[in-house]
């Protein structure tokens, strides 16, 4: 989510022998559509590629777990929402996984089989204990490798906001699914990290006269149900929970979210960020939202979603002037039902 | 990256430095950021070298601090 610092970036890319000079230059700002877009609506928004190798890096790092916390707790929330339906799931899908966050809260009764997928391989590689038989896919979230109707249940947590063409996804998800299976995601939702997002504004204003974005978009709220609907969800529920992180200063912040593996790779993002404006940043954050004991804190947006394939058994609302009884009535709830029950 | 990353290892290292040369300048740092916020108050408007002053003054405290850090990890 935050570009830090530039001199790691013109590493990105170490040119091959008898490359010519000039293709050194920095990569420019390209947005909107790619040229080898396939579908005409197709956003091109994030550099996958960089993604994958931020994800790679911060998987390899000598302690993992020292960055976890915000995915095991959203991890461990997913879970409890998947022990909430009254089902047991015999294949699961689990989109984004990491080193396998939910599957690891999750019990063999529960799910029989669950398929990792991620783009990172070393995430892959060093997948945490479960004891339910896993299957590790290297995949993008977009271009899910599976035939249609395959899976009981889908979870995805944290990794969809940084998807380039989210309504395919949330297709791709809907079309893995078997009738009657159930998606249950996590993304980051729109308050997130609001408050580093202000201060480098204002700092950048107040020592370079402008800003770039530095955290990156997310999704709102009502687009989230739009979207979901628009996939083919039936019965979608999403619901918020804020989490919010104290930390001893701003750098600290941003470190803890590149060992997350959520560093910005926006196309749009400015390469450089300099070091007057950090230290800018920083004051500004401290003096706008730090805490009595001196932390800051960050929030962390977290948007729940819930969504289900048809399925003919489901519930369907009634038709149009099918009542047979009125709200005039509900009084008298309790007779009537007594009534039925007698008739039954 | 090319080499043993000598360079790459320092510019971190200055990095890492950074949150304890800020905490010796809590001072400095608060008056920026009173400055800032003040702007942002109804009425104001945040132009660039508003708080020039005091960042001037938060930077070359940060810069002294930053200097007896690295001579004290020398």
């Amino acid at each position: 989510m935050l570009g830090l610092g530039g001199l790691w970036l013109l590493w990105r890319r170490p040119p091959a022998a008898g490359v010519p000079a000039k293709s050194l230059r920095l990569r420019k700002v390209a947005s909107g559509v790619s040229p080898g877009s396939t579908s005409p609506r197709a956003l091109n928004i994030f550099d996958r590629d960089l993604k994958r190798k931020q994800k790679n890096w911060a998987a390899r790092q000598p302690e993992p777990m020292k960055f976890d916390y915000l995915k095991e707790e959203v991890g461990s929330q997913i879970a409890d929402r998947v022990y909430d339906i009254a089902r047991n799931f015999s294949l699961a899908l689990d989109v984004g996984c990491g080193r396998g966050y939910i599957a690891q809260h999750l019990n063999k009764e529960t799910v029989g089989k669950f398929f990792q997928v991620d783009i990172a391989e070393n995430a892959l590689k060093n997948v945490l204990e479960m004891e339910i038989p896993t299957v590790s896919v290297l995949a993008d979230e977009e271009f899910l490798p599976f035939r249609e109707n395959t899976f009981d249940l889908v979870v995805s947590s944290l990794s969809l906001h940084w998807v380039n063409d989210l309504p395919r996804a949330l297709e791709q998800i809907h079309y893995v699914l078997k009738p009657d299976g159930v998606f249950i995601g996590a993304m980051f939702g729109g308050d997130t990290l609001y408050e580093l997002r202000c201060s480098l504004q204002l700092a950048e204003t107040e020592r370079e006269g402008g800003f770039s974005p530095h955290v990156s978009p997310f999704t709102a709220l009502n687009d989230l149900g739009h979207l979901l609907g628009r996939a083919g969800f039936n019965t979608m529920t999403v619901d918020t929970d804020e989490i919010q992180v104290n930390y001893p200063g701003m750098f600290e912040l941003m470190e803890d979210l590149k060992g997350m593996g959520e560093s910005n790779c926006a196309w749009n993002r400015k390469a450089l960020l300099h070091r007057d404006t950090m230290l800018a940043a920083a004051a500004v954050y401290r003096e706008m939202y730090r805490n009595e004991d001196g932390s800051v804190p960050a929030t962390y947006q977290i948007y729940y979603m819930i969504g289900w394939k048809y399925h003919d058994s489901q519930a369907r609302p009634a038709e149009r002037g099918s009542a047979t009884v009125s709200f005039g009535e509900l009084e008298k709830i309790n007779n009537l039902m007594s009534q039925e029950k007698k008739s039954q | 990256m090319s080499g043993n990353g000598a360079v790459w290892g320092r510019v971190r290292g200055r990095l890492r430095a950074f949150p304890e040369s800020l905490a010796a300048c809590g001072a400095e740092a608060a008056a920026y950021g009173r400055c800032v916020r003040a702007s942002t108050a109804p009425g104001g408007r945040l132009v660039k070298d508003l708080c020039a002053q005091e960042f001037e003054a938060l930077r070359s405290c940060f810069a002294a601090a930053a200097k007896k850090t690295l001579r004290g990890s020398l």
